[in-house]
């Protein structure tokens, strides 16, 4: 009878860590598919070595919109032509520039269409609180893709915009980010 | 030791218990529920930074300004540009489509070859050779849609030049005001100074609704600074909008014209015609109160009320025009232009007013030459034997928008070479041997010069606002690539030259045209007109038997161009179409008198065909009259316009007008039967 019994707490241990292990530790390298970002950008270069500012490039238009990423056409007004010896500006230059074609850049925050995110409400927040801080990279962060649902792992979710929203006393009313 | 059977299990629901303390459950059951809201037919949102682009309608000859509002590069909407005269910040429903038509499913995406019946596609080097080929030393007429835009005159040249004067417009009421305007022997092209006006009578023409630049009309009514009075058999959008209301039967609006002349000549009122004693002696006899009242149905104190109205008026306009835009006869524009000449507003503030003509193409005939021409007595020698080795189609479609249809398709066959210049495959190009689509007009260079009925001198021209979408070519560079093919010279390189040699010769430029209309003042002065008499005849004839047949054109429902729309499917009421069937309107005495019920389902048959409608009984018809909508009945196109009720060109007959020799239709009869 006793060993009757260690014969079935000893499965139901293993059972139970492993699939401990393989829901914390293997699930989520399963679930996301690692992908690069279309051209190697590097912040590095822009904001080290040529003294650029954030918004030079990520800026806000008259109406308040926010451009997000720089459009090939605002690039091409410094790489209209490859102007150093990177082969990933050269890459840009000849697929995208000189092709009109605008990068398919991978967003990590990318929030869906039923989202009004505005990102002028939130100016006073540091960039980073909510993006990777990318401004100092050379070579852009690996880019986690949901093989499911299609969306970044970085994107947030709407509890975590709800809690921020609570936590600094703003509305969570369905009308505000969901229009 | 073994795994027996108890312990598997066991490991199992240890699995299973451990799973619940791991992400897999809730992360899979969130993603599916995100996945599940991502299917790849759901739209996407254009993102980018928004701005305005002007541009210029060219789905009726209207000539609005449009606004085109883009996200990024991409079009998402249009609006009425607010700082185009024509459009002045309006628009009309179908106007608000055109962006939407960028997409529409039967859009043509690139050139096509009739091959056994079935259509191929071909790469643009060839269709230029295979139409030069076929143009080589070959009989050649065109027909155009767009009446008012340089391409026609692109295409009126190229063809004078390959010895062909076989250029034809599309019927509209434009050709017809010009053909009764050259034989008084006037010069220009015929507008009304709607905005300064202080008593317009509409005679037949729907201006709200379908009829000319309905926009600026809109607009004028608008503002107006006193009466718009309407007289015509339904009740369209301008009869329930306008001040009052005159039913009056179906293409009747010249003799209700020389029925007001009639008593404008009593009151001694005069007009500088060469033979005025003639005219005046003619009138006077024939056209007695009675003999209007019975023809029109409108009471001889009414008339007499509509001619004191307009003598008290300070600046009075007469427009009169076909109340669905076409098949009206140089009868009713005569007439209409002989109120205004006793009313002496010829050239005045609000009045009747003679505009100028432009062209740059030399070998091309003016716009007014081009007017007298009919496409339908073109049909009528083709049948007769007359030998046509080709025709080009642009931006029309005879074989959906011209009376009796089925005929035309038999006429046009024995044309062996046929080319459709289409964006859309409609109804005519499906019947042609190739289809070679001229992008959609918000993807090409396009312009409009003064386009019918307005009261001043406009050029407007659009530059494109997005790359084509698909595999298409301007029509007119396409037209001046042949022209080069075989060794003819248009004068011309590209069609933007041709747009630029047209605003300079205004003294502009294209950028500042394409920026803001161009726009002048200019009114020609007329030194000797004269009006045959023959022509007032053809308001006494007799009419056949038959009830008055009223079409009634509706932008929302398309219009002899476009199909109705994917935007508009959801505008068209239950009274007008149900599933299959379409409705024909009649009130409630002529219901009684043809034994009529509502929905019950007739055949309507005209000399020339039939078509099969579902009876609705409403008010807003006159007695004795059966009002239809033009704008369904398409064979070709896609779901949203394809096989949805019946095409009411099918039940239209045409005649002969004596004194003119242009063909009419706007006085049709039909027999209604039971289906
Ligand atoms: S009236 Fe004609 S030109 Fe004006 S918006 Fe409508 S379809 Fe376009």
């Amino acid at each position: 009878m006793a060993k009757g019994k260690s014969c079935v707490v000893l499965p139901f241990l293993i059972g139970f860590v492993g699939a401990l292990i393989v829901g914390w530790g293997l699930f989520p390298k399963l679930l996301y598919s690692e992908k690069a970002q279309p051209i190697r950008f590097s912040h590095k270069v822009h904001v080290e070595d040529q003294g650029m500012a954030c918004d030079e490039c990520h800026t806000f238009r008259e109406d308040g919109s926010f451009a997000g990423i720089p459009t090939t056409e605002e690039c091409a007004e410094c790489h209209a032509e490859v102007m150093g010896e990177d082969p990933a500006e050269a890459k840009f230059v000849e697929e995208y520039v000189n092709e009109d074609r605008e990068v398919p850049w991978l967003i990590y925050q990318k929030q869906p269409d039923n989202v009004f995110f505005s990102h002028i409400a939130h100016q006073d927040f540091d960039c980073t609180t909510c993006h990777p801080d990318v401004g100092n990279s050379d070579t852009p962060p690996v880019y986690y893709e949901n093989k499911i649902s299609g969306y970044s792992k970085q994107t947030m979710k709407m509890w975590q915009c709800e809690r921020c929203h609570a936590q600094n006393g703003a509305s969570n009313a369905c009308y505000v980010c969901h229009k | 030791m073994g795994l027996d059977r108890r312990g598997f299990i066991t490991f199992l629901v240890g699995g299973a218990v451990g799973t619940l303390f791991t992400p897999v459950p809730w992360k899979l059951a969130d993603d599916v529920s995100i996945w599940s809201q991502n299917w790849p037919w759901i739209p996407k949102l254009q993102y980018g930074a928004r701005s305005e682009a002007p541009s210029l309608c060219k789905l009726c000859p209207g000539g609005c300004g449009l606004s085109v509002h883009k996200v990024g590069k991409r079009p998402v909407t249009a609006q009425g540009n607010k700082n185009h005269p024509l459009s002045q910040g309006g628009v009309c429903p179908l106007g608000s489509s055109a962006v939407q038509l960028l997409y529409r499913p039967a859009r043509v995406k690139g050139p096509l070859k009739k091959n056994n019946g079935r259509f191929e596609a071909i790469s643009w080097e060839e269709a230029a050779q295979i139409v030069a080929d076929n143009l080589k030393g070959k009989k050649i007429a065109a027909l155009s849609g767009d009446e008012n835009g340089s391409a026609s005159e692109v295409l009126a040249g190229f063809l004078k030049l390959l010895g062909s004067d076989d250029f034809y417009f599309m019927p509209s009421d434009a050709q017809v005001s010009q053909r009764a305007w050259s034989l008084m022997e006037g010069k220009g092209q015929l507008g009304f100074d709607l905005e300064n006006s202080d008593y317009v009578l509409i005679l037949g023409a729907d201006i709200l609704s379908s009829w000319g630049p309905v926009v600026r009309n809109q607009k004028a009514f608008a503002s107006r600074k006193g009466k718009f009075v309407y007289a015509g058999p339904v009740q369209t959008g301008t009869a329930a909008t306008v001040d009052k209301w005159m039913p009056v039967y179906p293409g009747q609006e010249g003799v209700l014209a020389l029925g007001i002349c009639y008593y404008l000549l009593k009151m001694g009122k005069s007009a500088s015609l060469k033979n005025f004693g003639l005219v005046r002696d003619y009138i006077l006899s024939k056209y007695t109160p009675s003999v209007v009242e019975a023809k029109t149905g409108v009471s001889a104190a009414q008339v007499q009320k509509l001619a004191q109205d307009l003598v008290k008026a300070s600046a009075p306009c007469v427009l009169v025009g076909s109340d669905f835009g076409q098949g009206s006869g140089a009868f009713e524009w005569a007439s209409g232009i002989l109120v205004n000449l006793l009313l002496g507003t010829l050239n005045q503030k609000g009045g009747l007013v003679a505009l100028p003509e432009n062209k740059v193409i030399t070998s091309a005939p003016w716009r007014s030459e081009l007017n007298q021409k009919s496409f339908l007595k073109f049909l009528d020698e083709v049948e007769q034997g007359k030998a046509v080795d080709g025709l080009l189609v642009y931006e029309a479609n005879p074989l959906y928008a011209l009376p009796q249809p089925e005929q035309v398709k038999t006429v046009l066959e024995k044309i062996p070479f046929k080319v459709s210049f289409s964006t859309f495959l409609d109804e005519t190009a499906m019947a042609c041997d190739l289809i070679l689509p001229a992008p959609h007009f918000l993807e090409r260079f396009d312009d409009a010069y003064t386009p019918f009925g307005v009261g001043q001198e406009i050029y407007s021209v659009a530059a494109p606002v997005i790359e084509p979408i698909f595999s298409t070519k301007s029509t007119p560079d396409f037209i001046l690539e042949v022209a080069n093919k075989l060794g003819v010279d248009l004068g011309f390189a590209s069609f933007e030259e041709v747009l630029q040699a047209k605003a300079e010769s205004l003294g502009t430029d294209l950028e500042s045209v394409s920026a803001e209309a161009y726009t002048s003042d200019k009114w020609l002065a007329q030194n000797s007109l004269s009006l045959p008499v023959e022509i007032l005849a053809t308001g006494l004839e007799t009419e056949g038997e038959g009830v008055f047949l009223a079409p009634v054109a509706r932008n929302y429902l398309g219009n002899t161009k476009q199909a109705l729309t994917p935007f508009e499917v959801v505008v068209v009421k239950e009274f007008e179409l149900q599933k299959k069937d379409f409705y024909i309107q009649v009130n409630k005495n002529t219901a009684n008198k043809l034994k009529l019920k509502q929905n019950g389902k007739v055949k309507l048959q005209g000399a020339g065909g039939e078509c099969v409608a579902r009876v609705n009984i409403t008010e807003t018809v006159m007695n004795d009259v059966i009002a239809a909508p033009l704008g369904f009945g398409h064979q070709a196109w896609d779901e949203f316009a394809k096989g949805k009720g019946d095409n009411l060109f099918k039940v239209l007959s045409v005649k002969e007008e004596k004194g003119s020799g242009l063909k009419v239709w706007n006085r049709s009869q039909v027999k209604v039967v039971r289906a």
